[in-house]
């Protein structure tokens, strides 16, 4: 089986989900080559042929033209599957890629069994095994579902590409995230809030555990569009992925969204009265608790 | 006067417990409350906030599927679409999603609209597909996951939003689709007046026939729950006891 | 000799007095009638209301409400000192009427004098202790709004010039009185009955008779001037409630209390919902402003003023008038300010303790009805997203509908044709999906059992009753999700409900009614007591300090103060009431809709209330009703009460108290 990988290329860096595209290839038993629309200063630490569009030309967000690059690579490459992160840049492409190369489009895997592609249905509550029935695949990944064990190693050999092509967009800039950021990412200790805090006063104990653990607070989406934490301080496929020593998740009842998101972290800790909450399967610990109650008592313990 | 159309889909209520059909195929609809797909109502105000805006417009609401989504419609009509147009489909829950932007982009092209607005995915199936496959089969624009969108003189100039919370700045010519994001707007409640303005609004129904939707692409082979992890330690019981334990294994772990 | 005065003494009964006194009090009484007269198109303003039916019943309260001061008298001491003062200018009114039909009409007409012999005696000293009784009052009240200043308590230019006038009227008569006696009664023993004036003559004996006289007769003058005078300023100034607040008395809304009326949601020529102008109020809702003493008593009773939010019931009263009277064309919303009329818990503390009659719920509710209705805003998104959640899954807190009888899934409470329950536990949004009060569910079907009594429930047919959602002015939501369930309930075997939640009773006994429900409904406080009562729970009492919060939808709207007092002490309960309890209870802040939306401004009202409570000393704030107990656990948390005090529902204390045996046991 051959596989293209997409990587993503985006203000300027190589993001490192393309090394998530190599484990899935792995794990499929597939023979890989690459595209990237990208730089030579920046190259993916792979080991297979990389088609390589400078970013220059072909700019980092611009569908029209990448799809036509793909799509000449794929003419070339012949895989069975063309793979692509489920990101704001593989979801907008990929479509594009399957009507174009009339494969079948699989949004947002997050395992493979019996062979057959495993995408979560109604936020992830279940899960549906694909039969694919076209000859080529075109496949989006849930971030952090395929985690690769090693480090990625091996040096691409590389093809360039012409870039030709318009686009029927005009892509013009980035604006950063607001200030005051927080990078979650580089936090030890995270103590997450979710819908289940009820109210915005109950931040404040959010905050208060995460202190007392020397760490940083955090939240869901639906707690930063209620306005009640800032957008720096939501992990989640829209937010930061976050990868801490410990993460304590508080009245997260576990979005897919929201696993996404924090999936990496070595230890996951979820306070939740419902024992049956989604968060339950990526925790280490589950604590049935009214969290109200159990969260100042172990702030207070841990003070101790 | 410009056309306008958006595109929504009803969904069960996330928090409803979700049972696998019998089939295996899809999920059993006993029990479920239906609403709007969230990502679409964000899709609909921010056409109705068009249509206020060019004061000339007709915003027409698409919905597919059984009979119970015209509930779901006359929320789109009070929240002020102007006309509704049902595409009755048994079957909506079994298509791919190209068989669905098959369906849209048939209809959209008969009609000559200038904005076609989409909810970035829907809540259950998730694939983020169909805005963009209804664009490219009408060969017109798409901006997908706008979390800021300006209309002036056939110029769109919009938001994209990117992971770790910087955006995208894009734009492009219409007539071209936009996919709303969440957070794009605040969706407006309807008012009792518009409830009852909507429910003399038009509403057609259009048949969907099998004959011109193209083959299945993916077959669904099983659906189940979401395997237990199952190494999760529980604590329960007394307060004082689940702090006590839990304060126990951080401070083991840090 | 017979004891009697002569009428025009000093004065004249010619020509040169009748004709300027009589024309002078015409055009006072013209101006009077005047005064009230151009209101009248003002009222006329507002929408029809029906407040013309059950005469003998708003007659009755008419005469006790003026004649008795009952409703004044509700406030110990300033309710006191206006009822004396009164009465005491109601006698010195009555006497001065009295000397005129005497002295211009049943003298020279028909010869006949009335004031004279014993009956004189009487009248004068009567009227003399009046006079001394009113200076006394209106010197009380002046110095309780001068020198003590209750804070809320304005004092204008008006009240001045009131109280000033009152004053020199009463002095003015005395000073009459001083004067003709010093000539004519000094010395007699008819002087004894009229001490006050025989202060007063004293006090002018050393002047001689001509300066008497002169006196006499420019005070008289001064005194008809003033008294005139008053008479035109009633319509002119606050003065106007000595007709306003009596004639509302007769418009008083007789219930049910606190009950908000229906709108007619299948008028399709309806164009307007709510209040969005003064002219969408009803004509009472503007009189009610012209009935306004500005007492402040209900702002002083006023959970949201309390606790530092911009709403006082008065004052809402007040701008309501100004409008009315002055701009009113205006948006009442922005006149009123959005986080006032948000702000309203409907706890009826203002309208329980208005001495006037005035209802001012209802007018908060119409705007809000207007704001929701055809503006589609709320006071946060929080609520917006409750009113989705009901919508879709009928209840405002957004769990799953199916789940709603999951609480219950042990206890085998399902409707069954072959053995109808005796009641049907209507059970409520929050006893069904929160944890905390499922177990106030559970306890009271386990007391139902314990005392024999079969309890069914509707399960997830069952949707929220719409109380919030009504009192948040989403009447739409309400009639909607209370049509399905009056449906549900018509299907059911039901033949009497029986709620936990005080919102739930009061809105399926009362609002459901004007939908056409008509199975009796009762909470859950007084159908145990009845019980109780029939000796059929078993309770074993044990002896708890607790106190007691009366929830103001059992209270308050309801009357049910004894029965849940009665099942606490038969469980052992030893009472200590806070200082605001029965009809003078604090609201926990989670009325009015106030459960779906946070708290942003002033101070936490639920903070309030538990403090009041922790002042008892009591260990236990017993309450029964769902949203109490969620806000005083919340209360307890957030003051950092929780090792002093604990939050429990009656129920859960009843239940505590059966027999082991029958604890959970299934009848």
């Amino acid at each position: 089986m051959k596989t293209l990988l997409i990587a993503e290329y985006r203000e300027g860096k190589l993001l490192d989900s393309y090394t998530e595209l190599i484990a899935f290839s792995e794990k499929l038993g597939a023979q890989a080559s690459m595209f990237v629309v990208g730089s030579r200063e920046q190259l993916p630490a792979f080991a297979g042929r990389l088609y390589l569009a400078d970013v220059k030309a072909a700019t980092e967000f611009n569908p029209a033209v990448h799809k036509q690059l793909i799509c000449e690579v794929a003419a070339k490459e012949q895989p069975q599957m063309i793979v692509l992160p489920h990101s704001s840049y593989g979801w907008d492409l990929a479509p594009r890629l399957a009507l174009a190369l009339k494969a079948a489009q699989v949004s947002e895997i997050v395992d493979v069994r019996d062979g057959q592609l495993v995408v979560p249905v109604c936020n992830g509550k279940l899960q549906r095994q694909v039969d694919v029935q076209t000859e080529l695949t075109v496949a989006t990944l849930q971030a952090g579902a395929f985690p690769l064990k090693e480090a990625p190693a091996g040096t691409p050999e590389i093809i360039d590409l012409a870039v030709t092509g318009s686009s029927d967009l005009t892509f013009s800039g980035y604006e950063a995230a607001a200030a005051g950021e927080v990078d979650l990412g580089k936090a030890r200790v995270i103590v997450s809030a979710g819908r289940g805090i009820g109210k915005p006063e109950n931040l404040e104990m959010i905050k208060g555990l995460a202190k007392a653990l020397k760490g940083e607070y955090a939240a869901s989406r639906p707690v930063v569009d209620a306005g009640w934490a800032d957008h720096s301080r939501q992990v989640g496929t829209t937010g930061q992925t976050v990868a801490p020593k410990l993460y304590v998740a508080c009245g997260i009842s576990g979005a897919i969204q929201h696993l996404a998101g924090m999936k990496k972290s070595d230890f996951v800790v979820a306070i939740n009265s419902d024992k049956d909450a989604p968060i339950g399967e990526v925790a280490d610990v589950l604590a049935v608790a009214d969290l109200k109650q159990l969260v100042p008592a172990l702030t207070e313990k841990l003070q101790a | 006067m410009k056309k306008l159309l958006v595109c929504i889909k009803q969904v069960p209520d996330m928090e409803s417990r979700f049972k696998v059909n019998t089939d295996g195929t899809w999920y059993e609809e006993t029990d479920l409350a239906w609403r709007m797909n969230e990502y679409d109502e964000y899709a609909v105000e921010q056409a109705v906030q068009l249509k206020e805006q060019l004061g000339e417009a007709e915003l027409t609401v698409l919905c597919i599927g059984p009979d119970r989504v015209k509930e779901t419609i006359k929320k789109a009509l009070a929240m002020g679409a102007d006309r509704g147009v049902h595409m009755t489909d048994n079957e909506s829950h079994l298509r791919d999603p190209l068989a669905i932007a098959s369906m849209i982009a048939d209809f959209a092209r008969q009609q000559d609209f200038e904005l076609i607005f989409t909810g970035m995915q829907s809540q259950d199936r998730g694939s983020a597909q169909v805005g963009v496959l209804v664009a490219e089969l009408l060969g017109i624009p798409a901006l997908t996951t706008l979390v800021e969108f300006a209309y002036d003189q056939g110029t769109i100039t919009a938001k994209r939003e990117l992971e770790g919370g910087s955006r995208a700045l894009v734009s492009c010519s219409t007539p071209a689709l936009v996919t709303c994001q969440l957070g794009l707007n605040r969706p407006r409640y309807p008012t009792l007046p518009n409830i009852m303005k909507a429910k003399k609004k038009e509403l057609a129904s259009l048949p969907v026939t099998d004959l011109k939707l193209p083959p299945a692409q993916l077959k669904t082979a099983a659906m189940a729950p979401p395997p237990k992890r199952g190494s999760a330690r529980i604590l329960e019981g007394d307060t004082g006891d689940v702090a006590a334990q839990l304060a126990a294994v951080i401070k083991e772990k840090m | 000799m017979e004891y009697t005065r002569e009428i025009y003494w000093n004065i004249g009964q010619g020509a040169a007095v009748l004709v300027p006194m009589y024309v002078l009090a015409l055009i006072a009484l013209v101006l009077f009638v005047y005064g009230f007269y151009r209101r009248l198109p003002v009222y006329r303003q507002g929408q029809a209301l029906d407040r013309s039916d059950q005469r003998s019943t708003r007659l009755n309260l008419v005469l006790r409400g003026i004649l008795l001061q009952t409703r004044v008298l509700r406030e110990r001491a300033p309710g006191i000192a206006h009822a004396l003062f009164f009465w005491g200018f109601a006698l010195l009114f009555i006497g001065t009427v009295l000397i005129f039909i005497q002295a211009d009409i049943t003298d020279p007409l028909f010869d006949i004098r009335f004031l004279s012999g014993s009956f004189y005696l009487f009248y004068s000293l009567a009227l003399d202790l009046a006079g001394l009784t009113a200076i006394g009052m209106l010197l009380a009240l002046l110095y309780r709004r001068v020198i003590i200043r209750p804070p809320g308590l304005d004092s204008s230019f008006q009240d001045g010039l009131i109280h000033a006038l009152l004053l020199i009227i009463l002095i003015t008569g005395f000073v009459i009185e001083g004067a003709r006696m010093a000539v004519t009664e000094l010395g007699t023993p008819l002087a004894w009955w009229s001490p006050v004036g025989l202060v007063f003559a004293k006090g002018l004996a050393a002047f001689d008779e001509t300066t008497l006289r002169s006196l006499h007769s420019s005070i008289w003058w001064l005194h008809l001037l003033l008294a005139l005078a008053f008479i035109i300023l009633i319509p002119l100034t606050k003065l106007r409630h000595l007709v306003t607040t009596g004639v509302n008395y007769f418009f008083t809304d007789l219930g049910p209390k606190g009950l908000l009326p229906a709108v007619d949601l299948d008028n399709e020529e309806a164009e307007q919902f709510g209040a969005a102008q003064i002219k969408d109020l009803t004509w009472k809702d503007i009189y009610d402003a012209d009935a306004c003493t500005s007492c402040k008593r209900c702002q002083d009773r006023c959970p949201a003023w309390a606790t530092e939010k911009p709403l006082s019931p008065m004052k809402i009263v007040h701008q309501l008038g100004e409008v009315a009277f002055q701009t009113p064309e205006a948006q009442l919303a922005a006149t009123l300010e959005r986080d006032a009329v948000w702000a309203c818990t409907t706890c009826l503390a203002c309208q329980q303790s208005c001495p006037a009659s005035i209802e001012h719920v209802r007018k908060l509710v119409d705007v809000r009805r207007h704001l929701v209705l055809m503006e589609g805003e709320f006071p946060g998104d929080e609520v917006m997203s409750a009113m989705e959640n009901t919508e879709v899954n009928g209840n405002p807190l957004g769990y799953a509908f199916a789940a709603r009888e999951d609480w219950a899934d042990d206890l085998n409470l399902s409707e069954d044709p072959e053995d109808p329950a005796d009641i049907l536990y209507f059970v409520g949004c929050y006893a069904a999906f929160d944890k905390r009060n499922q177990a106030v569910a559970r306890a009271f079907v386990h007391l139902c059992r314990a005392a024999g009594v079969k309890v069914s429930i509707l399960g997830k047919q069952e949707k929220c009753c719409g109380e919030p959602m009504r009192k948040m002015g989403n009447e739409y939501l309400y009639q909607t999700l209370a049509a399905d369930n009056i449906e549900t309930i018509k299907a059911s075997s039901a033949q009497q409900i029986v709620t936990t939640c005080p919102h739930c009773f009061n809105t399926l006994s009362k609002d459901y009614r004007q939908l056409g429900l008509d199975v009796p409904v009762r909470h859950y406080t007084d159908f145990l007591a009845e019980l109780l009562h029939q000796g059929r729970l078993p309770l074993t009492a044990d002896a708890v300090d607790c106190t007691y919060h009366d929830s103001c939808y059992l209270g308050r709207h309801n009357d049910i103060y004894q029965s849940p007092r009665a099942l606490l002490a038969a469980a052992g309960g030893r009472l200590t009431e806070m200082t605001r309890h029965g009809d003078e209870s604090f609201c926990c802040g989670a009325g009015g809709g106030r459960i779906l939306a946070e708290e942003h401004l002033g101070s936490r009202i639920s903070d309030t209330r538990v403090s009041m409570a922790g002042e008892t000393g009591a260990p236990l704030l017993v309450s029964s009703c769902p949203f109490c107990l969620t806000m005083f656990e919340d209360g307890i948390k957030s003051l950092d009460k929780s090792g002093s005090l604990k939050a429990q529902d009656l129920a859960e204390l009843l239940a505590q108290r059966l027999p082991t045996t029958q604890q959970g046991a299934n009848p």
